[in-house]
C-alpha cells in the first residue's frame, strides 16, 4: 500500500474518532448542566482542558485570569469548540479533516462511506446546521454522532479488511486511546479534588462522564449498579470488553498493526512502532490489578498520552512516508 | 408486448413535454425532423418522454443534481480559495444516436485512430511521410508537441494513443464530422458513466424501453487496456498498473479518483514514485514496488524534470529514461501532441490515405491553415465568417467567434494572426446540430446546440469504440461553445441497439 495512501487513512480515521468525540463530550456537558447543580465554570472549563485547547482559549479569550465568565460562559465555549476554524479540535476543523483526507483518497474509501462523509461536510456548510444548532442543540451533536458512527460503520461493513482499514482503525484506536485518556485524567482530578460534596452531584457527575464516554450502560452492567470513583477511574482504563477503555484500544491498536506488519517479518518497515505498542499494551495490562488511586491515574494516563503520541509519530516516520523508503 | 403497444399510442411526438418546441432555423435537431415529427429511431422514446410532466422533470433535475453534489462528482474551481466544487451542469434529457449512425461512427474512428497511431510511430521513426511530401515537414517538426528527443524511442506494447477521445459535431444537413483529436490526455469519461447512472434512476420505464448500449464497462476495457501494453518482463498475473493524478486541487481529480476506483487500481501522485535503475516503483508501506503501466493524467510537461522542465519539482526525476529503456508502459504516450494538433488536423485525411490505402469514412471541418500565405489572406479578408482558433488551446480559450465579433476583438486576431501564423487555423462556424434540453430557469424545453466525445481505446489488439460518449451541450440561448468553462454542460448519450 501507498505510504501517502497509508497517511490519509490514518488521519481519515483520527479525524473521524476526534469529531464524534467532541460532539459527544459537549452533548454530554450540555446534558450535565441541566442535572448538576454545579458552576457553570466547573462544567464548560474541562470541556477546553480536555482538548488540549486551554492555552489556545486564554490566548484568545480568558487571559490569565481563572475567573474570567468566558470559562463557564457554556455558548461561548460552544462556539468555540464547533465552529471556529482557527481551534484546531473543533468540530468544523475535524469534518473538515475528516472530509479532505478521505477526498484524497476516494479511490480506497468505499462509495457508500464516502457519501456518508461528504454528506456530513455539505451539511456543515450549510444553513440547515446552523439553524439546527441554534434551535435544537441537543438534535445538531446528535447529527454529527450518527453521521460518524455511520461512516465508521460503513467502513467496516463496506470496505475490504486488509491493509488500508487497518489504518484507518489503528487511527481511530489511538485518537480513542488519547480522548478516553484525556477526559478521564481531567474529570478524575477535578472531581476527587472537590470534596464535601453531596452524593447526589458526585454521581451525576460520574454518569456525566460516563455518557461523554458512551459507557454509562456498560459500566452500570459491569458494577452492578454501584457508582465509585475507584470503579469508574478501573473501568476506563482496564475493562477488555469495554471498547472505549484504555486496554482495550491499545491492545486492539497493536492487533490492528501486527496485521499489517507481521512481527516476524523482520524485512518490513514498521518494526519499531511494534514493538512499542507492544511494550505499552503489556504495561497497561499489567497495571489492571495494581489499586486505584487519585496520583497513580494520572501517572498512568500521562504516561499512557506521552507514549501515544510517540507511537503515532514513529508510526509516521516508519510507515506513512514521513521520511521516503530508501530504494531496493 | 401489450405495454409497448398503448405507450406508443397514447401520446404523439412534439406534444406533452415538448408541445410548442420551436427548432432552431438551418440547423439540425436530433430528435425532431420535419414539421415537429420526431425522427423515426427515436420515435418510441420521444413519445414516453413526451408523457414526462414539466414539474417531474424540474423534480428529477434537481434531485440529481443533489444526487452529483453528495457523491462529490465535481471538479474544483480553480481560483477559489475556499476549494469550492462544483457539479458538471448536465441535463437529463437524453441525447439519441441511431444504430446505423453509431456503426458509421465506429468504423470511421478506428480506421482514423490506426491512422494516427501509425503516423506517430512514423514521426518518431523513419518519418517517410514526411519525405513523401505528403504532410508539410515545416508543419510537423515545428509542432509545439513534437518532441525530437523521442524520435526513436519504442512505447511498449507498440501502443501510442491509448486513450483518446475525438470530438465530434454534426452540421446543418446532419452530417457528422470530426472537429478535433484529443491525444493527451482527454477527460470526461467519468460523467458518461455517472450520467448513466442517473438516467437509470431518473427514467427506468424510458430506459428499459429505448435498447440502449451499455457504458459502464468502459473501466474493464481500460484496464485491460493497460494491461495489455505492460513491458513484456511483467507477467500480466502481477502487472502493476497505477493511475497518475496531479492531486485533489486539479479540476478533474474526481475523474482520476473514480477511474482508479472502477478499476481497483491505486491512484498515485508523483513524489509516490521514484525512478531506480531505470525501473520505476512505488513507495509503500512494504516497502517499494515495482509499476509496470502508468495511466497518467498529468501533463507531459511535468512528468519528468530532467527531461521536459528543468525548473519544475513536479514529476518523476528519471520516468523517462526508464521509458525510454522499456521499463515502464505511459498512457498515453509522450510525444502525441504533435499529431493532435489543430494545424496538422487537416491532414489526417492524407494520412489515412497514405498509411491505409482507404477512403476516410468520417469528413472533416473545412479548414484555413494560416502558415499557408493563400489560406492566410482568404481567412484575414473574411474574418467577420469564420472560426479561428489557436493550435495549441483548448477550452474554448484562445479562440474567435467571427460572426459574434467586435471589430476590436478581430483587429487584435488580426494581428496575432499576422505575428504568428503557425499558431493560427480558422473555419467556417458551423450550425452546430440541436437538442432538447431541459432549461430550469425557463420550466421548459429548448434546443440547445451538442457536440460528442466518443472514446476509443487502443490495444495491442487494435481500437475500440465506447457505445456511448459525452454530448456536451452549450447551454447559453444562442451559444456555440460547449466547454465546460465556458458555459456548456452534458448529457446523457444513448446509443440505440438495432431495432
Amino acid at each position: 500500500m501507498i505510504s501517502r495512501v497509508a497517511d490519509h487513512c490514518f488521519w481519515f480515521g483520527r479525524y473521524i474518532e476526534r469529531a464524534e468525540a467532541t460532539a459527544r463530550m459537549l452533548a454530554a456537558s450540555v446534558s450535565l448542566a441541566l442535572d448538576a447543580e454545579l458552576p457553570a465554570a466547573q462544567v464548560w472549563r474541562p470541556v477546553i482542558v480536555v482538548s488540549g485547547e486551554e492555552s489556545r482559549f486564554r490566548n484568545r479569550i480568558a487571559g490569565d485570569d481563572d475567573d474570567h465568565p468566558a470559562w463557564g460562559d457554556a455558548e461561548l465555549v460552544q462556539r468555540f469548540m464547533v465552529w471556529d476554524e482557527d481551534s484546531v479540535v473543533s468540530l468544523t476543523r475535524s469534518i473538515q479533516g475528516m472530509r479532505w483526507n478521505a477526498r484524497s483518497i476516494r479511490e480506497v474509501v468505499s462509495h457508500e462511506a464516502w457519501e456518508a462523509v461528504n454528506e456530513l461536510h455539505l451539511w456543515m456548510r450549510d444553513d440547515a446546521s446552523h439553524l439546527t444548532y441554534a434551535q435544537h442543540r441537543e438534535g445538531f451533536y446528535q447529527h454529527v454522532r450518527r453521521a460518524t458512527q455511520l461512516t465508521l460503520g460503513l467502513l467496516r461493513s463496506t470496505m475490504l479488511h486488509d491493509e488500508p482499514l487497518d489504518f484507518m482503525w489503528l487511527g481511530v484506536l489511538l485518537e480513542r486511546i488519547n480522548q478516553t485518556a484525556r477526559m478521564l485524567d481531567v474529570h478524575h482530578y477535578a472531581f476527587t479534588q472537590a470534596s464535601g460534596r453531596h452524593e447526589v452531584v458526585e454521581t451525576a457527575l460520574w454518569l456525566s462522564l460516563l455518557r461523554a464516554l458512551s459507557g454509562s450502560e456498560a459500566y452500570l452492567k459491569r458494577a452492578a449498579g454501584r457508582i465509585s470513583s475507584e470503579g469508574v477511574a478501573r473501568f476506563l482504563m482496564s475493562e477488555p470488553a469495554f471498547p472505549r477503555s484504555i486496554a482495550y484500544c491499545v491492545h486492539s491498536a497493536y492487533s490492528r498493526l501486527c496485521d499489517i506488519r507481521p512481527p516476524d517479518s523482520h524485512d518490513l518497515p514498521g518494526g519499531a512502532s511494534l514493538e512499542r505498542l507492544r511494550v505499552l499494551d503489556a504495561w497497561v495490562g499489567a497495571r489492571r490489578t495494581e489499586p486505584v488511586s487519585a496520583t497513580g491515574v494520572h501517572e498512568l494516563l500521562t504516561h499512557v498520552v506521552d507514549e501515544v503520541h510517540d507511537i503515532c509519530e514513529t508510526i509516521g516516520r516508519e510507515l506513512l512516508g514521513a521520511t521516503p523508503a530508501p530504494a531496493s | 408486448m401489450v405495454q409497448s403497444q398503448s405507450q406508443s399510442q397514447s401520446q404523439g411526438p412534439g406534444s406533452g413535454l415538448f408541445e410548442g418546441y420551436p427548432p432552431l432555423a438551418g440547423t439540425y435537431d436530433e430528435m425532431f425532423g420535419d414539421g415537429g415529427v420526431a425522427r423515426a429511431p427515436f420515435a418510441r422514446v420521444a413519445a414516453l418522454l413526451a408523457k414526462v410532466a414539466p414539474d417531474e422533470l424540474a423534480r428529477s433535475q434537481a434531485l440529481a443534481e443533489t444526487a452529483l453534489l453528495h457523491q462529490g462528482v465535481t471538479f474544483s474551481v480553480y481560483g477559489d480559495a475556499r476549494g469550492t466544487e462544483k457539479i458538471f451542469p448536465f441535463c437529463l434529457l437524453p441525447r439519441l444516436i441511431a444504430a446505423d449512425d453509431f456503426r458509421r461512427l465506429e468504423r470511421g474512428l478506428q480506421q482514423r485512430l490506426r491512422a494516427l497511431g501509425m503516423f506517430l510511430d512514423d514521426i518518431y521513426g523513419d518519418q517517410k511521410i514526411l519525405a513523401a511530401g505528403v504532410v508539410p515537414a515545416e508543419m510537423i517538426l515545428g509542432a509545439a508537441g513534437y518532441r525530437p528527443m523521442l524520435r526513436g524511442v519504442k512505447p511498449p506494447g507498440g501502443v501510442r494513443i491509448h486513450i483518446s477521445g475525438v470530438d465530434l459535431i454534426r452540421d446543418a444537413d446532419g452530417t457528422w464530422r470530426v472537429l478535433e483529436d484529443n491525444l493527451r490526455t482527454p477527460s470526461g469519461v467519468s460523467y458518461v458513466v455517472e450520467n448513466r447512472m442517473l438516467s437509470k434512476r431518473m427514467f427506468p420505464r424510458v430506459f428499459d424501453t429505448a435498447r440502449v448500449h451499455r457504458v459502464d464497462h468502459y473501466p474493464t476495457r481500460l484496464a485491460e487496456t493497460l494491461r495489455s501494453v505492460a513491458p513484456t518482463d511483467a507477467s500480466s498475473g502481477d502487472c502493476n498498473a497505477v493511475v497518475l493524478t496531479p492531486g485533489t486541487y486539479n479540476s478533474a481529480y474526481f475523474e482520476h479518483s473514480f477511474l482508479a476506483r472502477t478499476m481497483g487500481l491505486e491512484l498515485v501522485q508523483a513524489p509516490d514514485l521514484f525512478v531506480d535503475g531505470d525501473k520505476v516503483y512505488c513507495r509503500t508501506t512494504r516497502g517499494p514496488r515495482r509499476v509496470d503501466v502508468i495511466y497518467r493524467r498529468t501533463d507531459e510537461a511535468f512528468l519528468d524534470p530532467e527531461v521536459f522542465r528543468p525548473d519544475s519539482m513536479l514529476g518523476v526525476p528519471g520516468l523517462m529514461r526508464a521509458y525510454a529503456a522499456g521499463n515502464v508502459a505511459l498512457a498515453n504516450a509522450p510525444g502525441n501532441g504533435v499529431a493532435d494538433d489543430k494545424a496538422v488536423y487537416p491532414f489526417v485525411p492524407d494520412m489515412i490515405e497514405f498509411y491505409l490505402s482507404e477512403t476516410p469514412i468520417l469528413e472533416q471541418v473545412p479548414t484555413y491553415v494560416c502558415l499557408f500565405d493563400d489560406d492566410r489572406k482568404y481567412v484575414l479578408e473574411h474574418l467577420d465568417q469564420m472560426v479561428v482558433k489557436a493550435v495549441d488551446e483548448a477550452g474554448g480559450y484562445g479562440m474567435l467567434m467571427g460572426p459574434q465579433s467586435t471589430a476590436e476583438e478581430r483587429d487584435e486576431f488580426r494581428r496575432r494572426i499576422e505575428a504568428e501564423p503557425r499558431r493560427y487555423i480558422a473555419q467556417h462556424r458551423i450550425e452546430l446540430s440541436s437538442c432538447p434540453t431541459w432549461i430550469s430557469e425557463r420550466g421548459a424545453v429548448e434546443p440547445r446546440r451538442v457536440d460528442l466525445r466518443p472514446y476509443i481505446l487502443t490495444s495491442r489488439e487494435g481500437p475500440w469504440v465506447l457505445p456511448g460518449g459525452l454530448t456536451r451541450v452549450a447551454l447559453k440561448r444562442g451559444s456555440y461553445v460547449v466547454n465546460s468553462s465556458q458555459g456548456g454542460g452534458s448529457k446523457d448519450t444513448w446509443v440505440m441497439k438495432d431495432a
